[in-house]
């Protein structure tokens, strides 16, 4: 072997099995996101495949989304602020209550039009994944799905903008280049990526079967910062 | 009385209108009426109508829709609005109105006043008034059958019997279900004729000559419309098939519904437990009485008819427009009898009583009024919006005129792939180049796409760099607008 190649090999043995040695400690660190289900309540219209631009419907269970070991769900019975102070239908604790089932009674809706529904996770936090449940008892698509974690209750600063799929920026925040997506019983799961935040936001403008603004449920999961 | 009624009738007939003709164009249009807009369409581009008795019904309301629609300048499809096309249905529901006050030798003048009344303001009448649908017309010449027919059988008039024969062909020609009508009136016929056979006052069995000019006139008037004035005489043979293709209908094609539909339609609401309850008490008592009453003719008939309408499988809630006309007309029988109770028993000092209870109603039928009719016209809470097209369709042709101006397309190519694009074409409709296709089909190149969910995998690569956008066509029915990526 010449002399060049073994210096080589003997500087990136090292580096090679550090790497390797971090992404496995790192993924025993890491933990499947487990979260209870509801009961399916229709079966969907067909969503087309391998279509462009357009989120591919999942077949089956979500494959599985891992979080750091620890991670909980925070939101779970946290105080919940509305941009409608009166909705239409409901109480605006039942977005945090646990009850994701989608009957009668289990979802808030907000009046028409541009909506926002925000989480005080009561301290900072790092935030690994959102899920979200709108309504699920009929193939509806939200539209201008934006989601955004900050410390700052009013939103103004220190924003993190973790889903945006309001492609024509009708909200003002800027438009967003994520896809659109059939509601169904498994929620949408947003990657947060851990950002850090004790607020989390949800909008969102009507959806496709009226111009009201409806939430079942929605999980914060992550760790206290 | 017999022109001093008029009056009353002719302002209850303004208060119908006056509650119709408001926010005419805000629900956007069911599927049943964009097809029927499409058949007037057709008719204003000079071609005839054609009898397809698989949807499109029979040609009344497109004949009446017709020369409306041109005395409101419209000349082709696309001039056509919603406003201008639900009057027909609103000129059909006046129709009703003002039938009552040739009623009311049959049924009594207050008892038709206020069954007038009740369609003027009531919440299922409004709604489907509004509706560009065969219904409202279907119930005009079912209530002029009725009355014509009676006084025919009582009168012995060779023109009532006429009369009788065009309003049935009406019928036919509104929907093939009249056979199903006829039925029931033909059965309640006989029974209230077994029923009253030893009493002398009672109408009489129609004379065959009488028979014959219904009969006569019912068939010419029916060849007359369905073969569009003599243009297309193919329709005959397709009218041949009208009974088996009724009873092909009844089993449900996808609109089955239990037995207790039309009960828990019209019994819904503030107001509906309360009308159906009167119109009960009213039906009981006329059958009760055996006094071969045109009531218990119509009592036959409502139980016929309400049976035949719950037992078959389909079911959509207009048809419940039917089941509320006798139902309307034993409810205002049921308040007369119970002011002329209550006012046998206790005198001038029920007057105040019975006013409050009867504001009580109006209150009740208001509040349904403004509920459905106004406030959640298209919503799918709202019992009388059947698999009713979305608001957010209407954003549909907006974007594509948005979309379009943005990347300088002057007019926009819009191809429409659907196995059942209704009511696209109603929404499609001021654009140029618009056409449809079936999912499998060649589809030339457009700037703009519309897809079925289950259409769009097919043409994949076709929808290569544009941007999907869902719109909700019905509750839990999604299409896609495919837009070019803007410039």
């Amino acid at each position: 072997m010449p002399e060049i190649m073994k210096t080589i090999l003997s500087r990136i043995c090292p580096i090679v099995v550090l790497s390797l040695a971090a992404t496995a400690a790192l993924a025993q660190d890491k933990v499947p996101l487990k979260t209870q289900l509801p009961r399916p309540l229709f079966v969907g219209t067909p969503v087309p495949l391998n279509v462009p631009n357009l989120e591919p419907p999942l077949k089956g269970r979500r494959p599985d989304f891992m979080v750091p070991a620890g991670t909980i769900n925070l939101a779970k019975g946290k105080n919940v602020t509305a941009s409608d102070n009166s909705p239409i239908i409901g109480t605006l604790d039942l977005v945090t209550d646990g009850d994701k089932a989608g009957d009668e009674g289990s979802w808030v809706e907000l009046g028409p039009g541009k909506q926002w529904v925000q989480i005080d996770l009561a301290k900072s936090a790092h935030v690994y994944a959102v899920l979200v449940w709108h309504f699920h008892s009929q193939a509806r698509v939200y539209r201008d799905v934006v989601a955004q974690v900050s410390d700052d209750p009013t939103f103004k600063s220190g924003v993190t903008t973790i889903f945006n799929n309001d492609f024509k920026g009708e909200l003002g925040l800027g438009a967003g280049k994520d896809l659109n997506y059939v509601e169904t019983y498994q929620g949408k799961l947003i990657d947060a990526k851990g950002a850090k935040g004790r607020y989390v936001r949800l909008y969102s403008n009507g959806n496709t079967t009226n111009k009201l603004n409806d939430y079942i449920e929605v999980e914060v999961w992550g760790k206290p910062a | 009385m017999s022109w001093t009624r008029w009056p009353a009738f002719i302002v209850i007939a303004l208060v119908g209108l006056a509650i119709r003709l408001p926010q005419l164009d805000v629900r956007p249009m069911h599927t049943d009426e964009a097809v029927n807009a499409y058949i007037v369409g057709q008719l204003l581009a000079g071609e005839p109508f054609t009898y397809d008795p698989q949807d499109r019904h029979g040609p009344a309301l497109a004949a009446l829709a017709l020369p409306l629609a041109r005395m409101q300048g419209a000349r082709s499809f696309s001039d056509l609005t919603e406003s201008e096309l639900r009057l027909t249905s609103i000129v059909a529901g006046s129709i009703i109105i003002l039938l009552f006050g040739a009623a009311v030798e049959m049924f009594g003048f207050v008892p038709s006043l206020l069954t007038a009344l009740l369609f003027a303001v009531a919440p299922l009448p409004v709604y489907y008034d509004r509706y560009f649908i065969h219904e409202p017309l279907f119930c005009a010449a079912t209530l002029g059958l009725i009355l014509s027919a009676w006084y025919a059988c009582k009168t012995h008039s060779t023109g009532q019997a006429m009369l009788a024969g065009a309003c049935a062909a009406f019928m036919l020609a509104c929907k093939e279900t009249a056979l199903l009508h006829l039925l029931a009136l033909a059965a309640a016929a006989l029974v209230f004729r077994v029923w009253n056979s030893q009493n002398t006052d009672s109408a009489k069995f129609p004379r065959p000559r009488h028979l014959l000019a219904a009969l006569a006139t019912f068939m010419a008037l029916t060849v007359i419309l369905f073969t569009w004035f003599g243009s297309n005489w193919k329709a005959l043979s397709a009218l041949t098939h009208v009974a088996t293709d009724v009873l092909a209908r009844a089993a449900g094609q996808g609109h089955q519904q239990p037995v207790w539909y039309y009960g828990q339609l019209l019994t819904g609401g503030w107001s509906g437990g309360l009308l159906f309850a009167f119109a009960c008490v009213g039906l009981f008592i006329a059958i009760k009485k055996r006094d071969s009453s045109p009531y218990q003719w119509l009592a036959y008939y409502g139980l016929f008819l309400a049976a035949i309408y719950s037992l078959i499988p389909y079911k959509t809630p207009w048809l419940a427009l039917n089941l509320w006309l006798p139902l309307a007309i034993f409810a205002g029988m049921t308040v007369v009898m119970l002011w002329r109770w209550t006012a046998g028993k206790f005198g001038k000092r029920a007057a105040i009583p019975a006013f409050c209870v009867l504001a009580f109603a109006g209150v009740l039928i208001g509040h349904d009024t403004r509920q459905r009719v106004f406030l959640q016209p298209a919503d799918e809470t709202n019992p009388y919006a059947y698999a009713h097209t979305s608001d957010d369709i209407l954003g549909l042709p907006a974007e594509i005129e948005d979309m379009a101006r943005r990347n300088g397309i002057n007019s926009p190519r819009v191809a429409v792939i659907a196995s059942d694009p209704w009511p696209l074409p109603w929404y499609l409709r001021h654009f140029n180049q618009v056409g449809f296709w079936q999912p499998g089909q060649q589809v030339p190149d457009a700037d703009f796409y519309v897809t079925s969910t289950e259409a769009a995998e097919q043409y994949a690569d076709r929808l290569r760099g544009f941007r999907p956008d869902f719109f909700g066509s019905r509750p839990g029915v999604l299409i896609l607008l495919w837009l070019p990526e803007p410039k």
